[in-house]
């Protein structure tokens, strides 16, 4: 960004302010609302969308005419039979404007006034704080190294503390006139060294036992992925929802990644990045959001110049690696969790909306699984209207809470524990 | 000297072990894989293996075909680029729900989930990714109600929008059965007449 001082940024700010207000006595507000009524459905100010981008208009065709732009509002059909220029429009944008007959001169005014406005706002420097908020890297271990320094100090200065006191000792012994014999050098220390070696037994054990208990689980995996596609981006600061995408965690035991044609619902339209903060990956890297986006492009088969002939079903899939993988020998349903169970996604795949690249959050062992069927309690309540009717078949457990001898229920009495709910 | 040497070794695994990068990129080893892998193809799995074989397998239903429980397919086809004649051939058809049997909160979940994002959660065409012109969705979705454009669009058209795609905006027909539009569009619908009384009534 330009540096700019806060005078010449003031002085451009009047002059905008100026160039808005002067001139024809137009509420730049009424174009907005009209803009954004009639014509922001297929034109953008900036980029082509269903028809061509609006701004600087009047450099273009017969436009700095209003009264021809009114006419090709009121009718474009008619007006492209005789205009040479907006019949190539035609042939470039693949179907015929809309007919606006209602509008009147004074509200293309309106319209192109606040065109004007905003392509000059958007030329004008921006003041710092309109950038993009919330920049941040990721702090990779940067912990750890500080963690590791500071002991590594400390255990320092303790081997110091300790020389030095036995030099003292000597010392003083000395003045003392007691003999006694060569004190041995710590590394050959009998005491330290089996201080050590318990040390290193426990430490080494643990780490041992750590890597064997994890053989053929991935906790933490986070492969790198085909296009740098980040769920912060898309369910965090969008709102997407997650079913959106993964409609199949609501209906079936598969939660389905999104085919292209899905992405391409919104990208059709979103050709670049720019709304939200910057992107790194987890080596601190920068990403360029927009050549993701153009990734995307490729495997749709689409080009963003030429949006009306595009043919999805010239899409190719996109090979994303698998993260959670449950070995064969285990069933595992989303929708018995995520639909009966109402378990949030967050539960059991962490904050998905803070990660930009996915990594597995839960070590999904049978002792995580069991565990948490132990604890969840299950909504028993129903009547006609709400709640689960299946649960009626547990009539002792209904008489047993109305007895007051159970409180609740979990998973685990309604047979969650068994081995062949999973295993089978 | 010795002292010293140690001392630096002791630094460099210290250092090793602390600068360690944790980002896991590889998903590990197992330990006899028994029944680990499926023998079976795995959803998402390729099935390139079988096209070697001869055998065709596309993952789509059989042309003619249609899923239990839902509804008859729509029975117009998707105009050709730049033409507009099935388009407005769609205004005819009629909602095959029996509209006052469908359950209005499930509708509203399926619209809440697909069309929100765009079309906003008071289906005024300002979803949290339009945001007034401000949000990062360059095009204006359609103002659902509000707008008498979409207000006395019958239903049939708007669910050929939303079968095959309008202009901007995508087909719904991957995520959404045929049943599962058709609720929505009534959902829609019902959302359009509860804010033109309440208009007329204001107006009295
Ligand atoms: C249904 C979508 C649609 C709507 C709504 C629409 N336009 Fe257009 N517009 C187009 C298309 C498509 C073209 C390209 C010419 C063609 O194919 O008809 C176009 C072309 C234009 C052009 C010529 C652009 C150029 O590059 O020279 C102007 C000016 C224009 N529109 C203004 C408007 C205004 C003002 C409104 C709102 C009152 C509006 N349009 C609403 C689709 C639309
Ligand atoms: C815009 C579409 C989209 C939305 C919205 C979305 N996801 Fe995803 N999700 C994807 C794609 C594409 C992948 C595969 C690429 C990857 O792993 O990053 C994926 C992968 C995942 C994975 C890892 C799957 C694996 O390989 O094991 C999880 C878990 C996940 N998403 C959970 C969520 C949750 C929870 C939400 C809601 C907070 C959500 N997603 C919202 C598109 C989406
Ligand atoms: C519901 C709308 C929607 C869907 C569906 C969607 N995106 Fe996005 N995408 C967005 C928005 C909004 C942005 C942010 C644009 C901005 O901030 O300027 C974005 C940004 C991106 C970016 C750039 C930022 C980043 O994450 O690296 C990529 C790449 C991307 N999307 C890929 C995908 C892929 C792949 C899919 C399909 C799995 C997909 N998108 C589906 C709305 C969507
Ligand atoms: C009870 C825990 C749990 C909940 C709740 C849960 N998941 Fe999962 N998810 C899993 C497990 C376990 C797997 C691995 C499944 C496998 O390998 O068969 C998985 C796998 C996935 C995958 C990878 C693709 C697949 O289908 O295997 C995606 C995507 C996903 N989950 C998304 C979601 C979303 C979105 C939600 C919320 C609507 C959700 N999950 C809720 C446990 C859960
Ligand atoms: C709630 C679901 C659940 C239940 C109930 C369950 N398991 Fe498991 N079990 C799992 C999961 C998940 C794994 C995979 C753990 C892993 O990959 O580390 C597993 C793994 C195992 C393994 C380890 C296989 C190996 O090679 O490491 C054995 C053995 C096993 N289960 C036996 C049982 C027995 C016996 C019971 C009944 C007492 C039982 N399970 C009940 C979910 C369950
Ligand atoms: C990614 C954003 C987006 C999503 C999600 C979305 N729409 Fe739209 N919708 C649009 C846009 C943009 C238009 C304007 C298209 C045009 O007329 O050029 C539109 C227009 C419409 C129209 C009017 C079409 C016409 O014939 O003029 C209907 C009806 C509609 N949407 C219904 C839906 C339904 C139902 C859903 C959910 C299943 C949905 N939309 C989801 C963006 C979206």
């Amino acid at each position: 960004m330009i540096p700019c001082k806060p005078t010449s940024r003031k002085l451009t700010l009047f002059a905008f302010f100026i160039f808005i207000f002067s001139g024809i006595q137009l509420s730049a507000q009424d174009g907005k609302a009209l803009f954004q009524q009639h014509c922001a459905v297929c034109h953008n100010i900036f980029k082509p969308m269903t028809g061509p981008e609006l701004m600087n208009l009047e450099e273009r065709g017969p436009w700095s005419d209003h009264n021809k732009l009114l006419e090709w509002v009121h009718n474009p059909a008619a007006f492209m039979a005789k205009d040479p220029y907006t019949t190539g429009l035609h042939t470039q944008y693949g179907i015929i404007m809309t007919p606006f007959p209602d509008l009147t001169l004074k509200d293309v005014d309106a319209i192109v006034s606040y065109i004007n406005g905003e392509v000059a706002a958007k030329n004008s420097p921006k003041g710092p704080t309109t950038g993009v908020a919330g920049e941040e890297k990721p702090s990779t271990s940067s912990n750890a190294v500080i963690f590791g320094v500071i002991s590594l100090i400390l255990a320092i200065i303790a081997l110091i503390l300790m020389q030095v006191n036995s030099n003292l000792k000597k010392l003083s012994d000395d003045k003392e006139g007691i003999l006694r014999p060569e004190p041995v050098p710590f590394y050959r220390n009998k005491i330290y060294i089996a201080f050590v070696s318990i040390i290193l037994f426990i430490v080494g054990g643990y780490y041992l036992t750590k890597g064997a208990i994890g053989l053929g689980r991935s906790e933490g995996y986070q492969p790198i992925q085909p296009i740098y596609y980040s769920h912060k981006v898309h369910a965090g600061i969008n709102q997407i929802n997650c079913l959106y995408c993964h409609g199949g965690a609501w209906e079936s035991k598969q939660a389905s990644i999104p085919s292209v044609n899905v992405c391409m619902n919104c990208h059709k339209a979103i050709n670049t990045y720019e709304k939200g903060p910057k992107l790194y990956d987890e080596d601190g890297k920068e990403i360029d959001g927009t050549a993701e986006i153009q990734k995307l492009y490729k495997y749709a088969g689409f080009d963003p110049k030429n949006s009306s002939s595009w043919d999805p079903s010239k899409a190719q899939p996109i090979s994303w690696i698998k993260i959670h993988n449950l070995p064969d020998y285990v069933f595992f349903s989303h929708e018995q969790h995520v639909r009966v169970g109402k378990v949030q996604c967050q539960t059991c795949h962490g904050e998905i909306t803070a990660m930009n690249e996915v990594k597995q959050f839960a070590e999904l062992s049978m002792g995580w699984c069991v565990n948490c069927h132990r604890q969840t309690k299950i909504d028993f309540n129903y009547d006609s209207t709400k709640g689960n009717k299946f649960y009626s078949i547990y009539e002792k457990f209904h008489d047993d809470i109305k007895a007051g001898k159970m409180d609740s229920i979990t998973v685990k009495d309604i047979g969650g524990l068994e081995c062949q709910k999973c295993h089978y | 000297m010795k002292k010293s040497l140690i001392i630096l070794t002791v630094i460099i695994t210290v250092i090793a072990v602390a600068s360690c990068n944790r980002v896991r990129r590889t998903p590990g080893r197992t330990y006899m894989p028994d029944m680990t892998y499926s023998r079976a193809y795995e959803s998402y799995a390729s099935t390139d293996a079988l096209k070697k074989e001869g055998v065709f397998y596309n993952a789509r239903p059989v042309t003619g075909t249609m899923a239990r429980g839902d509804e008859m397919p729509f029975p117009i086809s998707e105009d050709k680029p730049g033409d507009t004649v099935n388009y407005f051939a769609s205004r005819q058809v009629k909602n095959p729900l029996n509209v006052a049997s469908i359950d209005m909160t499930e509708a509203e979940r399926l619209y809440l989930v697909n069309c929100g994002i765009c079309h906003g959660t008071k289906l005024d065409g300002n979803g949290p990714l339009y945001k007034g012109g401000d949000g990062p969705y360059p095009a204006k979705p359609a103002t659902l109600v509000g707008d008498a454009k979409y207000e006395s669009m019958p239903e049939g058209q708007m669910f050929y929008s939303a079968t095959y795609g309008k202009n901007m905006m995508g087909s719904y027909a991957s995520q959404l059965t045929t049943k599962e539009r058709w609720m929505v569009i009534a959902y829609i619908k019902s959302k359009q007449v509860k804010v033109a009384v309440t208009d007329t009534t204001a107006k009295k």
